[in-house]
């Protein structure tokens, strides 16, 4: 087994054991994420709780799981709803071509040259900053799999292109093979490790910048726990000094990210 | 440069201006509808105000009365953008174009030399891996650049704050890892080309290699990443800016997107989005002129 492989395979496993103790935070640990200890604040990793309090006096080891759950969960939700949107819009500038394509192009041109978080920040400021955590959870990681699109249509559309030109599909539309048919038998299998690459991609991306959205205030509300939430909590440097383990969000984040770059589709895979 | 080479290069500078003009209306026009129909708009914290009488409290609810037609909306709107009034800030009840003006040499300075220092570091890495240095050294700088990229842009911003550094730098660090990757994937494409070996393997020093074969080959995919890596370090300037506590435009965005103060955070949004774009078109058409000349 090649050092590569290897690295993938452990990449997966640590990623496996994250999201396993996520989806089994309720489990794991016996309190819920709100739960307040208000005699606890900014208590020591203990026994009962293993890595302290936060300085309302909330269990860090219950909100840093559930908080794991929310991204690892809804950020690949966002990256399956940005791969669709590029697929289907890339898949079909692709193939239809002309200035359906043109059009295409110059909206996802002009779609990456915007400074993302500018536009996030723009389009979350619309809805109401007071809404109920679970809606702000689902606002921002719909507004990311919205707007999150660009860079992989720019991709779907050159594996699509150079599909259209090829001779296998040219034989199918010579034996009169209907448009649907060609587009789900000839067409999709043939951009599946390309969808599937850029889903891949995206997931990491968009656990940075809801990461970089909740630490702004504008991403999940508190008391719901998301990555970007905790890691706020690394604002007040002397407390982070005080308690170290205040810093383990920052490291289940940057282990995710990095497993995440490692699993990544190579180029070989792809061929 | 001849009459006929002048006529199409005026053509396509007009096109490019065109398509700039365009997308500002474009841009202006989803900004008012977006203001115009976000919740809570027309409601005014004013009319609560003991101290106003019930004509002055008629009079705003008549302002608002006014404002309630889209295309009238947009209209007064597009005619003061066109004045260079793009309104007034709610939160902070001073126009925007003055907010933009005070603000905008900050993040331009921020921009500015953000983008050089990651353009620098990015690419003296890339071309010391690629000519002179071993397996060590680009693992080194591929983990650097990972654990950079792992980091999101709000933490980069909190360590910069703890070191006392200036914002440019985290600006800097959040664009280079990026930078670096492209940079590198660029060069190590155009080293391999058959050409570029059968120069090596005449005998030709690295250096003369790198500056005669290389980099003319990737020059135009160069100039063109240069406008990518304004629009990242624009990106980049809202948290860092919010968190560093530097006046300038990411700070104004944040702050008005937490106050609801949608003229503002809408403005700021087609003016960034305008450079940005402006920034694109430049380094795509300079990378095309590289392309046509190479």
């Amino acid at each position: 087994m090649s050092a590569k492989r290897r690295l993938r395979l452990i990449a997966v496993c640590v990623l496996s054991a994250i999201s396993v103790l996520a989806v089994g935070a309720g489990i794991v640990t016996p309190y819920p994420y709100a739960l307040q200890f208000r005699d606890l604040p900014n208590a020591a990793p203990t026994t009962m709780h293993p890595l302290g309090t936060d300085a309302l006096g909330r269990d860090l080891l219950s909100r840093l799981l559930y908080g794991t759950r929310v991204s690892l969960l809804l950020a690949p939700a966002a990256a399956l709803l940005s791969t669709l949107i590029a697929g289907v819009l890339g898949g079909a500038a692709g193939l239809l071509g002309g200035w359906y394509e043109r059009f295409i192009l110059a909206v996802t041109d002009l779609s990456m040259a915007l400074p993302l978080l500018f536009v996030l920040i723009a389009l979350r400021a619309m809805l109401p900053l007071d809404v109920a955590p679970l809606a702000s959870v689902v606002a921002t990681f719909l507004l990311l799999g919205l707007l999150g699109w660009p860079s992989s249509l720019r991709v779907v559309w050159a594996a699509a292109r150079s599909i259209r030109n090829s001779d296998f599909l040219l034989l199918a539309r010579a034996s009169g093979c209907g448009r649907m048919r060609m587009i789900l038998r000839q067409v999709l299998p043939n951009l599946r490790a390309v969808l599937l690459a850029q889903f891949w991609v995206s997931i990491p991306v968009f656990i940075l910048t809801e990461a970089t959205l909740s630490m702004l205030g504008v991403g999940v509300m508190e008391p719901m726990p998301s990555w970007g939430n905790l890691l706020r909590g690394l604002e007040d440097f002397s407390a982070v000094s005080a308690n170290p383990w205040r810093i383990a969000p920052l490291l289940v984040l940057i282990l995710v990210v990095i497993c995440f770059q490692f699993i990544l589709p190579s180029q070989e895979d792809l061929a | 440069m001849s009459s006929v080479k002048k006529i199409q290069w005026l053509r396509r500078l007009l096109r490019h201006v065109l398509v700039l003009v365009g997308l500002a209306l474009l841009g202006a026009f989803l900004a008012a509808t977006l203001v115009r129909y976000s919740p809570g708009y027309g409601v005014d914290e004013r009319e609560l105000d003991p101290r106003l009488s019930p004509t002055s409290v008629e009079a705003i609810r008549k302002q608002h009365r006014l404002d309630s037609n889209l295309f009238r909306y947009y209209g007064e709107y597009l005619s003061a953008a066109a004045q260079g009034d793009f309104g007034t800030s709610q939160s902070l009840q001073r126009p925007v174009f003055e907010l933009v003006k005070e603000r905008f040499p900050v993040t331009a300075h921020s921009v500015l030399f953000g983008v050089v220092t990651a353009w620098t570091m990015a690419f003296a890495l890339a071309v010391i891996g690629l000519l002179f240095c071993g397996w060590i050294f680009e693992v080194s700088s591929t983990l650097l650049s990972g654990l950079l990229l792992a980091l999101p842009s709000a933490v980069i911003a909190l360590l910069f704050v703890h070191l006392r550094a200036p914002v440019f730098l985290a600006i800097a660090m959040v664009t280079f890892p990026k930078l670096f990757r492209f940079i590198r994937n660029l060069l190590a494409h155009a080293y391999d080309q058959p050409h570029v070996l059968a120069a090596r393997a005449r005998g030709i020093g690295p250096v003369r290699i790198f500056l005669c074969h290389v980099i003319p080959l990737a020059a135009p995919a160069l100039v063109a990443l240069v406008g990518v890596s304004i629009s990242i370090a624009f990106g980049a300037a809202v948290p860092i800016e919010a968190l560093c506590d530097s006046a300038g435009i990411g700070q104004l965005a944040w702050t008005a997107a937490l106050n609801r103060d949608l003229p503002l955070v809408m403005n700021l949004t087609v003016i960034v989005t305008l450079i940005t774009v402006a920034c694109n078109s430049v380094a795509g058409y300079s990378a095309k002129a590289i392309a046509r000349e190479t």
